[in-house]
């Protein structure tokens, strides 16, 4: 378990580090266009967007791994131990909860019914349901995730934070 | 539409007060108040489509860039030559340290769009430095966060792109070069309580440099401060958007980082890519379900039922606009700023502009007022932040905070009854 969690954050760093300059590249090569070759570049203003749903919904599931997300601790971390532990099962549950309805459930019709009438982005000329797939596929590894903490906490062991991020 | 409301609130406080992230709060409440009226598949596919929705913005790839550059930024050197050019300049002021940590945080905000990444990259050289001329260690915590908020509204801002799309159509260039005058206003009355409260303690004075060592330090930092005119004069003159100049940030400090000031190595890059991933997606979720709850209280057509309710309470403009301030306040105490924005533009903005205020000035106004609820608790990040780093916890930091909050509070007023200090200098350059 530990071993296939790992395996899960390593895939995910690298992909996020990818998209993160993926974009940086795409926009300079918009502004390059404009003005350099004097011949505005069609897709990449769409391109870039479509990176940022990508970036912010697998970012989001794992800021959801590394504990980043905001939250208020004022009331909960004056509880006891014991107690702390059944606030962090709700928690997760809560999280679970979401991920698995909205982003799992809700993406998914998303992705399906676009998939279905063949919308297609305006641009780039491809499927709309490839770039909303960001959304079942971040809310399943929220799902995962939240899982794994479940796996870890009722067996009372600590789960290994990402290794690099801190 | 009471019902709604009550669900609403009572599911984002009753999970907030659980510590279940804000992002998911806004989303499960958005999630319960949606099933009091619509059936769970569409409930479920709309809250999606909104989530992709609110961040499919080419003007909200800004924010990862100047997220991106300020992580090079803090960690290329460009932060510490900034501080000692502020040394060489007001160091021998009373309070010198205090006042160089306020101008310091300017300078960065002036280079840089997120108040959090000034007050790690400031505090972290700042705090210790302060802690060995023998300042308290919870004031100079509290000095660093509020300074950190004063690029919130110098430009680069995220927050004010946010806002930008908020308000539907308010040109980020200008209110971009509408954040000059009230961040720097409030920098300077931030100044003035650190002086103030220098003499009063007798904190240490800085020596006065001889000119001949203060121009090195001010040259140093030059390279730096070019990526103000860079960034903001390539948006003001439209040579390009200010996306555009996000990414051109990214790589002007990255050729400052790795080349010049040669601090950050080449194989240290994947990993500050993985943390403004990790940073960028914290604010884009919280972007994603704010415009899902966005659109669930338009839905039910909340935002007109308080508008009007506000109208009917009171004929004077001053007292409503004084009432909206309090309002802000209250919540920026309890949420982070990019929901608060998303949330409550469309709630208040309609008020204001009724009683004459103008879009930009109202922002201006939001953006100000709500980064007070940055350094405020229950819920501040740059405040958490600033504890953090001085390793102190935030009930230590409130006391030498109040005067700080007051100026701040004083600036706020300015800035919300004399619409000039927002509209002057966007009138001078022809944006408004």
């Amino acid at each position: 378990m530990t071993k296939l969690v790992h395996w899960v954050d390593t895939l995910l760093k690298w992909f996020l580090a990818s998209l993160m300059a993926g974009i940086v590249v795409v926009v300079c090569w918009q502004v390059v266009s404009r003005y350099v070759l004097g011949a505005p570049s069609s897709i990449t203003e769409e391109l870039s967007r479509c990176l940022l749903i990508w970036i912010g919904m697998i970012g989001a599931a794992f800021a959801y791994r590394t504990g980043v997300h905001l939250g208020l601790d004022i009331v909960t971390r004056r509880l006891k131990v014991e107690r702390q532990r059944h606030v962090q099962l709700v928690l997760t549950a809560a999280v679970v909860l979401f991920a698995f309805n909205v982003m799992v459930i809700g993406g998914g019709n998303l992705v399906w019914l676009t998939y279905e009438l063949n919308q297609m982005s305006a641009a780039l000329g491809i499927r709309m349901a490839y770039i909303y797939i960001a959304i079942p596929l971040s809310g399943m590894l929220i799902v995962f995730y939240g899982l794994s903490q479940l796996y870890f906490g009722i067996r009372q062991q600590p789960m290994q934070p990402v290794e690099g991020m801190h | 539409m009471e019902l709604a409301i009550i669900v609403l609130l009572v599911v984002f406080f009753g999970l907030l007060l659980l510590n279940v992230p804000i992002s998911f709060c806004i989303g499960l409440a958005t999630l319960a108040t949606m099933l009091l009226s619509i059936d769970f598949m569409p409930a479920v596919t709309t809250m999606a489509q909104r989530m992709a929705g609110g961040i499919n913005s080419f003007a909200l790839l800004a924010i990862p860039f100047f997220i991106l550059s300020g992580l090079i930024m803090g960690r290329g050197g460009i932060a510490r030559r900034l501080i000692e050019c502020a040394m060489a300049l007001i160091g021998m002021l009373p309070g010198g340290l205090a006042l160089v940590n306020v101008v310091s945080c300017m300078f960065f905000g002036a280079i840089s769009g997120s108040a959090v990444a000034a007050t790690s990259a400031i505090g972290s050289f700042m705090l210790p430095e302060m802690k060995k001329q023998g300042y308290d260690v919870n004031y100079s915590a509290a000095v660093t966060a509020s300074a950190a908020t004063t690029g919130m509204l110098i430009p680069p801002s995220n927050i004010l792109i946010v806002y930008a799309i908020a308000s539907g159509g308010v040109s980020i260039a200008a209110l971009f070069v509408a954040g000059y005058l009230p961040g720097i206003l409030l920098g300077m009355a931030l100044m003035l309580v650190c002086a103030g409260y220098a003499k009063l303690k007798g904190y240490p004075v800085g020596a006065r440099l001889p000119l001949k060592l203060v121009v090195p330090k001010v040259a140093a930092a030059l390279p730096s401060l070019f990526m103000i005119f860079l960034v903001i004069g390539g948006i003001i003159s439209g040579v390009f958007t200010a996306t555009e100049a996000g990414a051109i940030a990214v790589v002007y400090s990255l050729i400052l980082a790795v080349g010049i000031y040669r601090e950050v190595k080449p194989n240290e890059l994947p990993a500050v890519l993985m943390k403004a991933a990790e940073t960028t997606a914290i604010v884009m979720a919280l972007i994603a379900t704010s415009s899902a709850m966005s659109w669930i209280l338009s839905y039910e057509q909340i935002p007109q039922v308080i508008s009007a309710a506000m109208l009917t309470l009171s004929e004077n403009p001053l007292l409503i606009l004084l009432m909206i301030n309090l309002i802000l306040l209250l919540v920026g105490a309890f949420m982070d700023m990019t929901p608060a924005v998303l949330i409550f533009t469309p709630i208040f903005l309609p008020v204001a502009v009724e009683l004459g205020m103008s879009p930009l000035h109202f922002g201006i106004m939001m953006v100000l007022n709500l980064s007070i609820g940055l350094v405020s608790p229950p819920v501040g990040s740059v405040l958490f932040v600033s504890c953090a780093i001085a390793k102190t916890r935030i009930e230590a930091i409130i006391r030498p905070l109040l005067p700080l909050y007051l100026a701040m509070f004083a600036v706020l007023m300015l800035v919300t009854y004399v619409p000039a200090i927002s509209e002057f200098l966007p009138k001078l350059f022809g944006l408004y």
